[in-house]
C-alpha cells in the first residue's frame, strides 16, 4: 500500500512521546517526497487520457492517488510541525544554546527557525513593561525560599551572585545561592536542588 | 506548576480530526473492511491475491480509514465500508450488558476513535453506534477515574492494560494530578528539579555508551 | 505601602499597590484557566513592572542582613512569579493558536478592544511567517504543484470553548441560558449568586470572564 513510509514518519516521534528530538529523518522524507512525484506523475497521465479519450473509468483510481498524496502531504506537515514543537520546548527547557549533540539531530531548517524563534522571543521579552524587559524563561514555579542549599553535579566554573560575589561550582560542592539565580542552571542538570 | 514545555497537539474532539495531531493520524491508519464499488484501473499491483492490472469491482480489501474516508463519497459510490466486528450488533449487545468486563485495548485500541470516525460513513445503524460508544465510555468511566486515583495502594497495571487509548490518557491524567496533589501536600511542589527533556537526553547518552 | 501608582484605563484611576496585585492574580487566574487567549493587560503589566523597579529600588536601601530586606525580597519574587507565569499563559496559547488569534486581531473592529498587545502581535506575526518559510524549505516546495501550501487556519486546532471551568461569581447574575449536554435534555436558564462556585461549559460563561463579573479559578 503507498503511504506506509510516511507513517512510519509519525510512528518514529510518536513513540518519543515525551518530547525528545529523534534525528531528523532525511532518507524518510526523501524517499514519501519521492513517492508523491510518482502517484502525481501517474496521475497527470491518468487525468490526460480520461480527458482526451474520454476515459472516465479512470476517475476512480485517480481519486484514489489523490487521496494518497494528500495522506503523504499531511504526515510530512504534521512530521514537521511536531519536531517544531520539540525544538521550541528545547528554547524553554535549556537555553538560547544548545548541546551539541541536540544540535546534530537538526536539520539547517529547523536550527534557523529555532534562531528566528530565539530572536523572536528575545525582542517580545525585552518590550515587557516598556523598556524594562523581564525573562519569563525564568520563575517557573511559585518561590517558597530565597535562598536554597545546591549541590553541584559538574565543574561550571566561576558564577556571579546579585550582589557581586563570584563562586566557582566546582563539581559536589555545596553552595547555598539565590534562588532565582540558579533555577535555570538546575534545570540544566548543572545544579541539584538538595533538600534537607 | 506551569506543564512540561512540549504540548503536542491534542487529538480531535468527536468526529473532527486534527490534521497535525499525530495521534490522529495513527489512529486513521487502522484498517477497516472494505468493498469496491466500481473498478480501479491499473492500480491491481495493490491486491496481493490477484495479478491483474486493475483491482476489480466488488473486490473485498482492507483499507486504511484515511483512504475510506478519501474516496467516500454518497453519490458516485466507488467504496462501501463494512463495520468492524465490535461496532457491530452481536458485540453491541456484549457491550450494553457489562462494558467493563470488555478488553478494549485488545478490542482498539481506538475503540472510541474509531467508533467516532465510522459515523462518517452514514450507516443506517449510526444512532446505535453512537448510543454504545458513549454508555460504554459512561459505564467504564467512573472505574477508570477511580482507579487513577488509588494507584498508590493498589496495583492497577491488569486494569490499565485493557483501557482503550481515550481512557489511558485520562487515566494518566488522573495519576499526574494525583501525583502533584501529593508533592504539594509534603510541601515538594517547590523542589526544582532538571528538565525530563534533560534528563532524559543523558539516560540516552548513558545507553548509547553501554551498547 | 501607602503609595499610589497610576493605571489609565480612559480615565485615570488610582490604585494602592495591594489593589495592583490583586488584579495581576485575578488576570493570571483568569487567563490560566480559560482555554482561549483573553483581552491583554500591557497597562496593569507596565505598572506591576514599575512597581517592581520601584521595590528593587527601595530594596537597594535597606540594610544587609536585615529581616526586612528578606521579606522585602521574597514580596518582589512572588510578583515576578505571578507576573511571568501570566505573561507565559498567554504566549503559550499565542504559539498553540498563532493563525486564528492572527485572523481575530486582524478582522477586530476598531475600537473593540485588542486581545493582543502590540508585542504579542508582532511575535505571532513572526511564529506564523518563521514557520511557513520552514514547512516551505523543508518540504513542501519540493511536493507537486497542487500541494504546495498547507491553510494553517484548517492544520492549526481552535481553542475548544466548550472545555469546563471551574469559576467564583464576583457579580450576581440572572437568567443565564445553559445549553443541553444530551438530545433528551433542554436548555435552561441558571442564576449565579454572588460568591458562588460553579463547574460550567467556558462558552455559557466567556462574556462574563470578559466583564469581570466571574473570575476562573
Amino acid at each position: 500500500m503507498f503511504c506506509e513510509k510516511s507513517v512510519e514518519l509519525i510512528r518514529e516521534l510518536h513513540r518519543m512521546g515525551d518530547g525528545q528530538l529523534p534525528a531528523f529523518n532525511e532518507d524518510g522524507i526523501r524517499q514519501v517526497l519521492e513517492e508523491m512525484k510518482a502517484l502525481y506523475e501517474q496521475n497527470q497521465t491518468d487525468v490526460n487520457e480520461a480527458k482526451t479519450e474520454g476515459k472516465s473509468e479512470l476517475i476512480p483510481s485517480i481519486k484514489f492517488r489523490h487521496s494518497c498524496l494528500l495522506r503523504n502531504q499531511r504526515c510530512i506537515a504534521a512530521y514537521l510541525y511536531d519536531r517544531l514543537l520539540r525544538i521550541r520546548a528545547l528554547r524553554w527547557e535549556y537555553g538560547s544554546v544548545l548541546p551539541t549533540n541536540i544540535r546534530f539531530h537538526m536539520c539547517a531548517e529547523e536550527m534557523e527557525w529555532f534562531n528566528q524563534y530565539k530572536k523572536s522571543l528575545a525582542t517580545y521579552m525585552r518590550s515587557i513593561g516598556g523598556e524594562e524587559g523581564l525573562d519569563i524563561t525564568q520563575d517557573m514555579k511559585p518561590p517558597k525560599s530565597l535562598y536554597i542549599e545546591v549541590r553541584c553535579l559538574k565543574d561550571h566554573g566561576e558564577f556571579e551572585i546579585d550582589d557581586g560575589t563570584v563562586i566557582l561550582l566546582k563539581k559536589n560542592s555545596q553552595h547555598f545561592l539565590p534562588r532565582w539565580k540558579c533555577e535555570q542552571l538546575i534545570r540544566q542538570g548543572v545544579l541539584e536542588h538538595v533538600i534537607s | 506548576m506551569d506543564a512540561q514545555s512540549y504540548m503536542p497537539v491534542p487529538p480531535g474532539v468527536g468526529m473532527e480530526e486534527n490534521f497535525f495531531s499525530l495521534d490522529d493520524i495513527l489512529l486513521s491508519h487502522e484498517r477497516l473492511p472494505c468493498r469496491t464499488e466500481s473498478a480501479f484501473p491499473r492500480l491491481g499491483f495493490l491486491e496481493k491475491s490477484s495479478d491483474s492490472r486493475d483491482i476489480p469491482e466488488g473486490t473485498k480489501m482492507e483499507m486504511p480509514l484515511w483512504l475510506a474516508k478519501g474516496l467516500y463519497e454518497r453519490k458516485r459510490r466507488v467504496l462501501s465500508v463494512e463495520l468492524p466486528k465490535v461496532y457491530r450488533e452481536g458485540w453491541r449487545t456484549v457491550f450494553g450488558a457489562d462494558p467493563t468486563v470488555v478488553d478494549l485495548y485488545k478490542m482498539g485500541p481506538y475503540y472510541y476513535g474509531l467508533g467516532s470516525q465510522m459515523l462518517h460513513f452514514e450507516s443506517p445503524e449510526n444512532p446505535e453506534i453512537a448510543n454504545t460508544i458513549l454508555q460504554t465510555f459512561i459505564g467504564r468511566f467512573r472505574r477508570t477515574m477511580d482507579s487513577s486515583q488509588n494507584a498508590y495502594n493498589e496495583d492497577t497495571s491488569a486494569l490499565v492494560e485493557r483501557l482503550d487509548y481515550l481512557e489511558r490518557s485520562l487515566f494518566k491524567a488522573g495519576q499526574s494530578g494525583l501525583n502533584n496533589f501529593q508533592l504539594w501536600e509534603k510541601g515538594r511542589s517547590s523542589h526544582l528539579t532538571a528538565s525530563s527533556l534533560v534528563i532524559n537526553y543523558r539516560k540516552r547518552k548513558m545507553t548509547d555508551l553501554q551498547a | 505601602m501607602s503609595d499610589h501608582s497610576e493605571l489609565s484605563g480612559g480615565e485615570e484611576e488610582l490604585m494602592t499597590p495591594a489593589e495592583l496585585i490583586s488584579r495581576l492574580e485575578e488576570a493570571w487566574l483568569n487567563e490560566k484557566f480559560s482555554p482561549e487567549l483573553l483581552e491583554n493587560k500591557s497597562e496593569l503589566v507596565e505598572c506591576v513592572m514599575e512597581q517592581l523597579t520601584h521595590m528593587e529600588e527601595n530594596l537597594q536601601r535597606v540594610r544587609k542582613g536585615d529581616l526586612k530586606a528578606s521579606v522585602h525580597r521574597m514580596e518582589i519574587d512572588r510578583i515576578r512569579f505571578v507576573l511571568s507565569s501570566f505573561l507565559r499563559s498567554r504566549l503559550k496559547k499565542i504559539e498553540k493558536f498563532f493563525p486564528h488569534v492572527l485572523e481575530k486581531e486582524k478582522s477586530r473592529a476598531d475600537g473593540d478592544p485588542s486581545f493582543l498587545s502590540p508585542e504579542e502581535f508582532a511575535f505571532a506575526k513572526e511564529y506564523l511567517a518563521n514557520t511557513e518559510v520552514y514547512l516551505r524549505a523543508v518540504a513542501l516546495k519540493h511536493m507537486p504543484p497542487n500541494l504546495q501550501s498547507v491553510d494553517m487556519m484548517k492544520a492549526v486546532p481552535e481553542p475548544c470553548l466548550d472545555s469546563f471551568v471551574f469559576l467564583r461569581v464576583k457579580e450576581k447574575q440572572e437568567n443565564i441560558l445553559v445549553e443541553p449536554e444530551t438530545d433528551e435534555q433542554r436548555e435552561y436558564v441558571v442564576d449565579l449568586d454572588e460568591g458562588s462556585q460553579h463547574l460550567m461549559r467556558y462558552r455559557t460563561i466567556a462574556p462574563l470572564v470578559a466583564s469581570g463579573a466571574v473570575q476562573l479559578i
